[in-house]
């Protein structure tokens, strides 16, 4: 087994091949890594060829586009929704578990751009809400009483082990969503319904200080339970749901470190579930350029987060394990 | 029990689980495509030249089964065209679901669609083929015939682009080159101009859109003949193609067509436009690949370098076939390697000596000679086949070529492998 290799998200969409093939940096590609003969993680289509075929380039870049403000809910102290109006382009392609989007106040310069999950869509109408809690410079820009709104996308990789999301039907699934964790985990829920799956729902406030979720999946069948995850009572909760129902997927929607407890509570069953959880690295360009999202895996190479479908278990016990 | 894992279904994996299982084995053959036998189900030349004597050693050796499927899926036999004698046209269309049957009636566990992505190892044995899917094949002993063709990438890089060729890569994706992700290097062919590669040397028309002559003189005697306009005649265009016993003068003055279920065009691609000026071609359209007017397949772009007993170098349980062994061509020549690899993976479980076929048989040398030739710059230029060029020659020289089967008994059972193949190991 020589070299590692990575699943890119963008493989294979309109947006590939992107500025990694030009710089010699595809994750998937030998011929674009500078390697003389194929040796690619094969996504479907071929590359290669695609580079080829746009002149040696890569494709049309992302876009930028003004989103008007349809409503904006504060639902506490620091969490907001947002509903936008975009194309029913970018809406359609945001419809899909781990979509974000970038977003800034219009007056701001671009490096006020945050990456935010997508909670819902309306393909219909070109719609698109987003949760957002206000921590820092980027999203306390974003808070303010009028904002034009600028998003930037559609990005994919906001949730890792998607391969296991997208595989799993007829299963028995557990989600659990904590805080601002709750706005990627409505599309998880949402995609698992579509395949028949038995789902249960664990949802704690956290940091966000309110259930904003719920809304949007309310026409589904699934019992939604709140917690508070840091509780003894919430902690013996989650462990005798994984220990009594032979659950096929579980999915975390919070911090590294709450999706470390369950992975540990999970190595303790006898059946292995999936795991799927949010990708909480640094995300800053979303292109695979910045290297803000930079993280090592255990072979030493780095890998860009933002692009790569990294393996759940070896990018939490790194970064929280060994620090 | 012995478990042997076969990584690719083409003839030198079939060939392989065929000799594995004679020689006792557990088998299974594991597939990417929906189809077995890869570029066999667009070849079908046997027995032209010195193929006919290796396939008779191959049968005196213990090991006939496919080449009676052959002889029996043949459309044409004792067939004569520029520079080959004696060939046998199998009908491309009938021979793999009876090469399949054969298979399954011989217990051979078959894998379709179950690509190999990867190795998992411990020190330098194979524990584990990781698939596609994430699964991951264990096995004793393993044999890679995954050959050397593709995917689409070095068919760009080195060809023309893909050109929809019956691999079928865009829908069942790429060959992956098991022994080089196990950590060994390939070794890499090149053309005249050294340039990597190397076009598969024919295509195929559909028959139906010939005209009714051409048609019924395929029908009738296997081969046509015709004359390409002066302004076409393209003689350099022989340089980049694998089967250099095909690459005479004859060959770009002339169409030469053989039936072969569909009319077998023995050259690498031609514009469809010059072909359409041909009288009796006017409505001519490509069935192999597909996009024949503009390329064809790129090959001999994944050899692992290996001893005469097939086993990969620096491996301990890897053994290989067809042109994953070498700069071979043709389906005898994977059937041979095949063969042996198959029979030899079993010999490997068992801690027992390899079996080396001898030189003073054409099956033999052949193995060898390929062996000694890649090793040097302008053997990495050339193709090994019994059917013609560099190897022919050596055959006739060496007085190895002979179509008479007595003789060749004779041959093999001086060295005492009289049906050595057919012997139970486990």
């Amino acid at each position: 087994m020589i070299g590692r290799k990575l699943e890119c998200i963008d493989a294979g969409s309109e947006y590939c091949p992107c500025f990694l093939a030009e710089a010699n940096e595809c994750i998937t590609c030998s011929h674009l890594q500078g390697k003389e003969f194929c040796d690619c993680n094969w996504r479907g289509v071929c590359i290669y060829q695609e580079y080829v075929w746009a002149g040696h380039r890569k494709k049309e870049i992302r876009s930028s586009y003004p989103a008007a403000v349809i409503e904006k809910n504060n639902i506490s102290a620091n969490t907001i929704v947002y509903k936008l109006q975009v194309t029913k382009t970018l809406a359609r392609e945001l419809d899909n578990p781990g979509a974000y989007v970038f977003m800034r106040d219009k007056a701001k310069p671009v490096f006020f751009d945050v990456p935010m999950s997508v909670m819902a869509v309306d393909t219909i109408k070109g719609e698109i809400y987003v949760a957002l809690q206000v921590q820092g410079a980027k999203t306390k820009a974003l808070a303010g009483p009028e904002n034009d709104i600028i998003v930037r996308g559609p990005y994919w990789n906001g949730i890792l082990g998607q391969r296991y999301l997208k595989s799993i039907k007829d299963g028995s699934c557990l989600v659990i969503a904590r805080g601002i964790g709750q706005a990627p985990a409505v599309k998880v829920v949402r995609y698992l319904s579509r395949g028949n799956n038995r789902v249960r729902i664990i949802v704690d406030p956290g940091k966000a200080g309110a259930v904003f979720g719920n809304e949007f999946i309310k026409d589904l069948p699934y019992e939604i339970e709140e917690l508070d995850l840091n509780s003894k009572q919430g902690v013996k909760v989650v462990n005798r749901y994984l220990k009594n129902e032979s659950y096929d997927l579980v999915f975390s929607g919070g911090s590294d470190k709450q999706h470390l407890y369950i992975i540990q509570e999970i190595d303790r069953l006898e059946n292995k579930p999936f795991i799927v959880v949010t990708n909480n690295n640094e995300i800053c360009c979303g292109e695979g350029i910045c290297g803000s999202c930079s993280t090592r895996i255990d072979s030493g190479v780095r890998v860009k987060a933002c692009k790569v479908q990294l393996d759940v278990r070896k990018v939490i016990e790194r970064r929280i394990l060994n620090g | 029990m012995v478990n042997i894992v076969i990584i690719g279904g083409g003839w030198a994996g079939c060939a392989a689980a065929v000799a594995a299982r004679q020689a006792g084995a557990e088998v299974l053959l594991l597939e990417k495509t929906d189809m077995l036998l890869g570029l066999g189900n667009v070849g079908g030349i046997m027995r032209n030249n010195g193929r006919y004597t290796a396939a008779e050693e191959m049968i005196s050796l213990g090991i006939g089964k496919l080449f009676g499927i052959t002889d029996r899926a043949a459309r044409h036999s004792m067939v004569e065209f520029p520079g080959h004698s004696h060939a046998t046209l199998y009908d491309v269309t009938k021979v793999e679901p009876m090469v399949r049957k054969l298979l399954y009636e011989m217990g051979v566990e078959i894998r379709l669609m179950s690509r190999a992505i990867d190795t998992i190892k411990k020190g330098n044995a194979i524990k584990g083929i990781l698939m596609a899917d994430d699964t991951v094949t264990e096995g004793d002993v393993f044999v890679e015939t995954t050959g050397s063709t593709g995917p689409m990438g070095n068919c760009l890089k080195y060809g023309n682009g893909c050109s929809m060729c019956i691999l079928r890569c865009p829908s069942f994706g790429p060959r992956t080159s098991i022994s080089q992700r196990a950590g060994v290097e390939d070794i890499l062919g090149q053309r005249g101009d050294e340039c990597y590669g190397a076009f598969s040397g024919s295509c195929k028309l559909n028959k139906d859109s010939l005209s009714e002559e051409i048609r019924e003189t395929l029908n009738q005697r296997g081969v046509v003949v015709l004359k390409v306009p002066t302004e076409d005649v393209k003689v350099e265009k022989l340089s980049v193609k694998v089967c250099q016993q095909y690459a005479l003068k004859e060959y770009a003055e002339n169409i030469v067509l053989l039936d072969t279920g569909h009319a077998k065009l023995m050259t690498p691609f031609y514009p469809l436009d010059k072909l359409r000026k041909i009288p009796g071609m006017e409505n001519a359209r490509y069935e192999d690949p597909y996009s024949g007017g503009k390329g064809n397949s790129v090959r001999y772009l994944s050899i692992a370098p290996r001893n005469n007993s097939m086993k990969v170098d620096g491996l301990e349980n890897l053994l290989c076939g067809g042109e994953k062994a070498g700069l071979f061509v043709g389906h005898t020549e994977a059937i041979t390697t095949g063969s042996l690899a198959g029979h030899n993976s079993v010999r490997l479980t068992l801690g027992m000596p390899l079996l080396e076929l001898p030189r003073n048989l054409v099956t033999g040398d052949i193995i060898a000679y390929a062996n000694e030739r890649i090793k040097t710059k302008e053997g990495l230029k050339k193709r090994y086949t019994f059917a013609g060029a560099e190897y022919f020659e050596r055959m006739k020289e060496r007085k190895m070529y002979t179509i008479d089967k007595q003789e060749i008994e004779r041959r093999v059972d001086r060295m005492d492998l009289t049906d050595i193949f057919s012997e139970k190991l486990v």
